[in-house]
């Protein structure tokens, strides 16, 4: 294909099907008559097997909803147009010359089918995972109001454990995890000097599996007999005999898993494959850094959390006995495997944060990132020392005892890496010359709210004191310390940060830093009580509790109510500028990185001459220092697998 | 740096030090110790927080002096100086952090090796879980929903469950061990100081999670030499309240005369009512059959949760009189 011609077909509308065209074209027509034929496969396939077989009763429902859950995100993944251009591929019909009729957003319609731009993925996942953090939001505003008072007042045992358990499942797997993968997603490609993704392809798929993901689990919750309750770790035995709303929460973190594995492999392959010219790893961004690791962790680690749901899915429909003690199962085989995963996701859902700090601060200060390539490093060293810790989650589940020491030792020294990325940041800030924007105050705030979160983390990591505070509200206090104190922090730093690059459009800056203020304060009104209440004895996971912490959980409530209403006025901020905010210039917080050297938004395929990278992305200061240089002679450019 | 820089960034840790230190100190962040395991507990925490104010003071007095002291104005547009790193101060803050951590583990394993220590002769004590209540087992065969313990002896707790992990802890004496079925783990005590303390279970378990309590008293060797002769139900009263306390009735139900709070199953207060609308036989026969076959006959707005075991756990002749206890009403 001729350039001329090329570029004529990136920017041509696809011609919109007609007539019956409209319902075989992917899209939502598509949907509304595909995904019941496979529903209905997934209801025929079991009756009519257990009919043939002679089992009674023919309706089963722990198995129909088993097969249901795989057949019907399959039936909408089909008609959304998600395996399209491979049942041409594999069918042996020739496969349409690529017309990029499905990649970049010419309207608000083009975010809502399949669409192969990686910043229009990035902007889908952003979005959809901001609906699933407030949905978990309002189930914890929900389960905080029975909490108020000890008793019962609005909700019982079953609808409370199921809250507890959604709120935990959903803002893990629907939010901290995929809104990592969105910012990255975004930014990567743009960051490394590439056009898009390696695979644009799977990249949409991915995105759309995260929807089905998150509505699997909020059906899940209403499901007739009661929805999962068995916390979002899930234990067995107590999980295999939940009520049928359980099967929804083992599928729908398969789905979510499924999405992250592919998300995570396509990153692999893009920060391996699509650097640009000069780009070497030395020079990659530490957001990219950051995000190569995290990957790593992904692919390695979230098949274990695939492999734990399995196993309790097995036991449930298929009567195997992996955990059932009765049976000759081993119970704490379960969380040995679920840890495997579960401790790794801790730093899945933390390394790309601190990615996204070290380029807010550096960028903030004027300064390059102190200790650069030990910044890179500790990442590794985190990454790998994370698979040697899972089983302090399990000091008191009786274990081997010989267990537990080395476990401690590697979770101590996990400190050692984390230490060094505050200090170096402490560092970079040092002699800067500090601009208090939001996304600046946010990387502050995280800053400081990490540190109270890993020193209580050293506390866990002691085992003496592990045993007297695990499963109490201390480990509340502690997970949300680094997981709201951390991760979330980060995601709003990053999205504030962005946001301009994003839209073309800039957020109003007082409007930040008011979220950003009410949410610091709320958030520590509402977490740090925790500590104590933990310590002093209230264990977590009860709807109700000893009179004794009834004020204190009333003040707790009440705090995180308003750090609740604090989202109102991020969501505000955030609706009201993308549509009437001042027009953002290419490069208004003057980073050296590549994202911000070409227009906001970006063009739709990123870069028209590609970049030729020819120094650090963090040389503030160093007078005439690039980190890039365009319109340098080059051959080809370096286009994604599959779209020529 | 100049001398005076150095001045207020050691002022803005002392202070911030000091307010760690008083928050520390002025708020009882730990239960009052009744034990020796608990005793060594607080000591590491306390040796832990000690490291970790200094850690944060230090964090916060940098934080704050660059907040103080690098920020920009508002039309200043100049970058700061270009440093890159600098090789010992990396050294020293790579090189610090293990060392403390390496003295917490250390401190920390030594602990954990000591509270293992059972001694040559400890009081051995069975520890049943089940949905939702304990059940504790002398070596003299005395069974009983909670626990009594002679003040300064070392007890080695055998934990088991019988159906779904549950978690064993009292606050006070800060030992705490799960209880998985199908597996024996065990857990050492040594109550020191006498009084009563909640057992909580700490491991989500079910719908009366939140109520599987019981308690321990800690009582004088004297006490508890006379206290662990005694018939269970001697000391109990009523012989269906020993049976309705061992099997978990109160995480579930709502009953007067056994003191007992639960929401998750019908109130066994209006039993008579309940077992006119059933119409499944005499109170008696319907109160049995909803206990051994739970299934058999669900009351309306009510969840099935009911284990399904204690046709089997509960011995007939305890059974009876669990029957008749719970027949005889609220007014007893």
């Amino acid at each position: 294909m001729t350039d001329a011609a090329h570029a004529h077909d990136l920017h041509a509308a696809p011609s919109p099907p007609t007539g019956w065209h409209r319902l075989t074209a992917p899209g939502w027509l598509r949907v509304l008559w595909v995904t019941p034929i496979f529903f209905g496969i997934g209801l025929g396939l079991p009756v009519l097997l257990r009919w043939a077989a002679g089992w009674d009763p023919i309706w089963k429902g722990s198995v129909l909803v088993t097969v249901e859950l795989v057949t019907t995100p399959i039936g909408f993944l089909v008609g959304i147009g998600g395996f399209d251009y491979w049942a041409y591929y594999a069918s042996g019909r020739p496969t349409r010359e690529e017309d990029h009729s499905g990649h970049g957003a010419r309207s608000w319609r083009d975010y809502f089918r399949i669409n192969t731009d990686h910043k229009v993925i990035g902007v889908q996942y952003l979005v959809t995972t901001i609906f699933f953090f407030c949905v978990g939001g309002l189930l914890a505003m929900l389960f905080r109001a029975e909490l108020a008072q000890p008793g019962d007042q609005f909700f019982n045992p079953q609808t409370y454990n199921v809250l507890v358990s959604n709120h935990a499942a959903l803002m893990i797997f629907l939010f901290v995890i995929p809104a990592f993968a969105g910012l990255g997603n975004y930014v990567i490609p743009l960051m490394i000097g590439a056009s898009d993704m390696a695979f644009p392809r799977l990249n949409a798929l991915s995105f759309w599996l995260l929807p089905l993901a998150g509505m699997i689990l909020i059906v899940g919750m209403v499901t007739p007999g009661g929805g999962p309750s068995a916390g979002w770790t899930c234990y067995a035995p107590l999980c295999s005999h939940q009520p049928l709303g359980q099967v929804f929460f083992n599928m729908g973190v398969q789905w979510a898993g499924a999405s992250s594995i592919m998300t995570a492999l396509n990153f692999l392959v893009t920060i391996i494959t699509m650097r640009a010219p000069g780009m070497t790893f030395w020079r990659l961004p530490l957001l990219v850094w950051a995000n190569f690791t995290t990957s790593l962790l992904v692919v390695i680690a979230t098949p274990f959390i695939a492999g734990s749901q399995f196993f309790v899915m097995f036991d449930r429909v298929l009567h195997m006995n992996f955990f059932e003690p009765a049976g000759g199962g081993y119970v704490l085989g379960y969380q040995h495997i679920f840890w495997f995963y579960s401790h790794p996701a801790v730093y899945i859902m933390m390394l790309p944060g601190f990615g996204i700090i070290s380029e807010v601060i550096a960028v903030m200060s004027r300064k390059p990132v102190f200790g650069y390539r030990l910044m890179a490093l500790s990442l590794m060293a985190i990454l790998v020392l994370g698979f040697s810790v899972w089983a302090h989650h399990m000091f008191v589940a009786g274990m081997a005892g010989w267990l537990r020491v080395p476990m401690m030792v590697t979770s101590m020294v996990i400190a050692v890496p984390t230490g060094i990325k505050i200090f170096s940041w402490l560092a970079t800030m040092w002699n800067g010359r500090l601009r208090f924007s939001t996304p600046m105050l946010f990387a502050l705030g995280f800053l400081s709210m990490f540190v109270i979160g890993g020193l209580s983390g050293i506390y866990l990591a002691s085992v003496p004191i592990d045993i007297h505070a695990s499963d109490t509200y201390f480990i509340v206090a502690h997970i949300h310390y680094v997981l709201f104190g951390g991760s979330v922090f980060t995601i709003f730093a990053g999205i504030y940060y962005w946001f301009p690059k994003m839209t073309g459009r800039m957020y109003n800056e007082k409007l930040g830093q008011l979220h950003f203020w009410l949410t610091f304060i709320g958030f520590n009104l509402t977490f740090f009580p925790m500590h104590y209440i933990g310590l002093q004895g209230m264990p977590r996971r009860v709807a109700d509790y000893a009179h004794r912490f009834a004020d204190i959980n009333l003040f707790i409530s009440i705090a995180s109510f308003g750090l609740g209403a604090s989202t109102l006025v991020f969501l505000y901020n955030m609706a009201y500028s993308w549509a009437h905010g001042p027009a953002a210039e290419g490069n208004p917080w003057r980073a050296l990185t590549l994202e911000w050297q070409v227009s906001s938004p970006p063009p739709i395929f990123n870069f028209d001459e590609v970049p030729q990278v020819v120094g650090h992305p963090y040389e503030y200061g160093v007078p005439g220092a690039q980190h890039a240089i365009f319109g340098a002679p080059h051959p080809t450019p370096v286009q994604p697998v599959g779209t020529d | 740096m100049r001398r005076g820089s150095i001045i207020q960034l050691t002022a803005i840790g002392l202070v911030a030090g000091a307010i760690c230190t008083a928050v520390a100190l002025a708020i009882p962040w730990l239960p009052v110790s009744a034990g020796e395991e608990a005793h060594r507990i607080h000591f590491v925490y306390w040796f832990v927080t000690v490291i970790c104010i200094c850690v944060f003071s230090v964090v916060v007095a940098v934080l704050v002096y660059s907040v103080w002291k690098f920020r920009a104005g508002p039309d200043d547009d100049s970058d700061g100086p270009p440093t890159h790193g600098n090789t010992q101060l990396e050294i020293v803050w790579t090189a610090i952090p293990a060392v403390l951590v390496t003295a917490i583990s250390i401190v920390s394993a030594i602990v954990l090796a000591q509270n293992g220590h059972a001694g040559t002769n400890p009081l051995i004590v069975k520890v049943d879980a089940r949905q939702f209540a304990w059940n504790f087992t002398y070596p003299n065969g005395k069974s009983v929903g909670y626990l009594t313990l002679p003040a300064g002896r070392h007890v080695k707790l055998d934990i088991t469950s019988e159906d779904v992990i549950h978690s064993f802890w009292v606050p006070q004496l800060s030992q705490k061990q799960d209880a998985v079925p199908g597996q024996h783990n065990s857990l050492v005590i040594t109550p020191t100081r006498k009084g009563t303390y909640p057992v909580i279970c700490t491991e989500l378990c079910g719908l009366g999670h939140a109520l599987m309590r019981s308690h321990v008293d800690v009582v004088s060797p004297a006490r508890y030499a006379a206290w662990v002769k005694q018939s269970a139900s001697a000391s109990t009263g009523a012989p269906g309240l020993a049976v309705f306390s061992g099997a978990g009735c109160a995480g579930c139900h709502t009953f007067k005369p056994a003191n007992a709070t639960g929401k998750v199953g019908p109130d066994l207060d209006n039993l008579a009512q309940l077992a006119k609308q059933a119409n499944r036989g005499s109170l008696e026969a319907f109160i049995k059959e909803s206990i051994v076959t739970p299934k058999a006959y669900i009351a309306p707005g009510f969840p099935d949760a009911m284990p399904p075991g204690f046709g089997t756990s509960i011995p007939p002749d305890k059974l009876q009189q669990l029957v008749q206890y719970l027949a005889k009403g609220p007014s007893q």
